[in-house]
């Protein structure tokens, strides 16, 4: 099958992560990141991989999670998995997401 | 009159250099700019290039102790507030010559050794004795060591470089004049601060003026070692430079300098008016604020 | 050099690293949110005329605010000098400038409310558990103590004021709210500094952690007596108090160094 060709917008991360043994688990979903998310503390070009967080009410979408450090919201141009290696830039951390005790996704500090 | 309050603002800043003469800059220079070929691809060159660099490196690292030493001795908050844009300033000319280093092809795991391998012996010691003084939390000999007399230097030295890469080096003069613009901050808060505080600590003048001549000397030797060592350099580059400009051979562009033509001044002459402007305005800014400038001995 | 936008999370952590912590990194973001707000309020927001208990209550609590940051800029200012590399030390400076901008906005706000003599006079009106915790601070600077300053600094002093900033900006005057709206923007880089540099130092030497818990033994009551201090104050809701140190308790909690 011939994959569309990706636009910057498209692109994602950690290609090839994913759950460890997980080989058989289905395409990953893409997403469109809108350029503005209204979310302007980090230079222009990286605004769109970010957002705020509307609080414990706020439903996150499979390409997004939460930065335990600072609270923003981290996106992606494709669905995360846990193993995925994602990066806050607002507060500098490096995360990887893991399946939290509630069975959603979350992220954790890998220092 | 800019009001010395607004003048060391925060605001001011802001205003004066993030959001005015960096803006759409990358590195203090036009974005995607680079070095050019005839330097990269000339071993001489190249490493001369990366030679003065590292001085540059050098002399922005101790700025960058020294204006960020001072802040805790300040004795009000403009003082402070202005320290502290001093300090992202110095930090930034740290950031944006280290870069150049990168730039002209110096390994990022090679970089202390190459500037230990480069740095002038005389400018690490008019460091120290800068360094000493803030490390003592004196305020009034750690602004006229820092802000006259390196300042000074340094804001002579990059407008000399300015001129000379003017056409051959855009990428370079282009970051020169954004710290151009940076030093000539610097030195106006150190005029206009320390002479009040000069004038209420006059018992601070002999050792302040002891301090200004010892810097002075081992900036001229610095100055010396540079361009006398660099001949060879000098004549490549311009070899280089004229062949480029104009493969017909008549005569290169002229850049003059403090009435120096620099395209043509031989290393001697080009160290001369180097020195002789700093020290003249060395003169000129000290007796402004009340201190006796202190003739250094010659290397 | 700077990354490719479109490859964010598949860069590797040293280039990050390096990149975040750049002068064009700071310059970068700082102008998404200062851009058009000269002293971190847009011309147009309008000024709303307090009670005067109230216009009181904020003028102590500012003042309290005013200490932290000079606090802040002697700390991170003092800290470039024995910070351990090149990336820090202009990450500090970074810090310091923006230290330095909170203090100013806060005066310019405290002038603003009519405060004639801001400058003169906030450490008098300020708390005296944060003027303990500013002594505290300094001693471990001057003593050139990198772990207890970083983690006084930004793990301990950035995190409160993150959270404090925060709630405080729920009920406050529009001015005001916008201010500090742009100072919190600020602390994310420095209370994410903190953590990370901390975190790595933890993985190398684990056995730091008992030290760690010393300091923010005694250093904790002194920055949460601060906070409830300025939030009774302000009259936060009681509900919202425990707020203050939750962000902070779970970082510690993430550093392994909880209690």
């Amino acid at each position: 099958m011939n994959e569309p060709v990706r636009t910057s917008a498209d692109f994602d991360p950690a290609e090839g992560a994913g759950e460890p043994g997980n080989t058989a688990s289905a395409p990953r979903r893409r997403f469109v990141l809108a350029d503005d998310t209204g979310f302007d503390e980090v230079p222009a070009k990286y605004r769109r991989f970010y957002r705020r967080w509307q609080g414990p009410a706020d439903e996150l979408e499979p390409n997004e999670v939460l930065c335990p450090v600072c609270k923003v919201v981290i996106r992606s141009a494709r669905e995360l998995r846990p193993g995925d290696r994602v990066y806050c830039m607002p507060c500098m951390s490096r995360l990887e997401v893991v399946r939290g005790a509630s069975g959603r996704l979350e992220a954790i500090v890998r220092y | 009159m800019l009001e010395a309050r607004t003048a060391y603002s925060i605001q001011y800043w802001l205003e004066s250099c993030p959001q005015g003469y960096l803006k759409g800059t990358e590195y203090g220079h036009d974005r995607g700019a680079t070095e050019p070929a005839l330097v990269l691809e000339n071993p001489i060159l190249r490493d001369e290039a990366i030679g003065t660099t590292v001085q540059l490196v050098v002399g922005e690292r101790a700025a960058l102790a020294a204006s960020s030493g001072l802040i805790n001795a300040a004795p009000d908050a403009a003082s402070k507030t202005f320290l502290a844009t001093q300090t992202l300033d110095e930090a930034r000319h740290v950031e944006i010559f280290t870069q150049r280093l990168f730039d002209l092809g110096v390994k990022h795991d090679e970089l202390e050794s190459t500037i230990a391998r480069h740095a002038n012996p005389h400018l690490v010691r008019f460091a120290e004795i800068l360094l000493e003084k803030v490390d003592k939390k004196d305020f009034v000999a750690g602004v006229v060591g820092q802000n006259i007399v390196l300042e000074g230097l340094a804001f002579s030295t990059f407008e000399m470089m300015q001129t000379a890469n003017r056409d051959t080096n855009p990428k370079f003069a282009r970051t020169l004049s954004g710290t151009i613009a940076d030093e000539r901050r610097h030195v106006g808060f150190g005029e206009n601060r320390i002479g009040s505080l000069i004038r209420e600590q006059p018992e601070k003048k002999p050792e302040i003026e002891r301090m200004q001549k010892d810097m002075a000397y081992h900036m001229l030797a610095t100055f010396a070692d540079r361009f006398r060592g660099q001949a060879a350099a000098l004549q490549e580059a311009r070899r280089v430079a004229q062949q480029q400009a104009n493969p017909a051979g008549t005569a290169a562009r002229s850049h003059v300098w403090h009435g120096t033509d620099l395209s043509n001044a031989d290393p001697r002459e080009m160290e001369a008016v180097l020195a002789e402007t700093v020290l003249k305005e060395f003169k000129t800014r000290l007796a402004r604020i009340g201190l006796e400038y202190q003739s250094p001995e010659r290397p | 050099m700077a990354l490719d936008a479109g490859e964010l999370h598949t860069r590797e952590h040293a280039g990050f690293l390096a990149e975040v912590h750049s002068f064009e990194f700071w310059f970068q973001s700082v102008e998404g949110y200062l851009h058009g707000r000269p002293h971190g309020i847009s011309p147009d927001t309008p000024t709303l005329e307090l009670a005067p208990a109230r216009r009181e209550a904020l003028v102590a609590t500012l003042s309290t605010y005013c200490v932290g940051e000079v606090a802040a800029l002697e700390g991170a200012s003092g800290m470039i000098g024995f910070a351990p590399n090149r990336q820090c030390k202009i990450f500090l400076a970074t810090q310091a400038v923006d230290e330095a901008r909170h203090l100013e906005v806060l005066l310019h706000r405290l002038a603003e409310l009519g405060v004639e003599d801001a400058e003169a006079r906030f450490e008098t009106r300020s708390n005296r558990h944060l003027l303990a915790f500013r002594d505290t601070l300094l001693r471990h600077v001057a003593a050139k103590d990198w772990l207890a300053s970083v983690f006084a600094q930004n793990v301990i002093l950035e995190s409160m004021e993150f959270a404090a900033f925060q709630s405080h900006m729920r009920t406050a005057d529009p001015r005001t709210a916008e201010m500090l709206g742009g100072i919190l923007k600020d602390e994310r880089r420095h209370m994410g500094f903190g953590e990370n540099d901390l975190g790595r130092y933890l993985a190398r030497q684990p056995e730091a952690r008992q030290r760690l818990r010393e300091i923010k033994q005694a250093l904790d009551p002194l920055v949460l007596a601060t906070f409830e201090e300025s939030m009774t104050q302000l009259a936060l809701p009681a509900s919202e108090r425990p707020e203050l140190g939750r962000l902070y308790l779970e970082s510690v909690a993430r550093l392994g160094i909880g209690s």
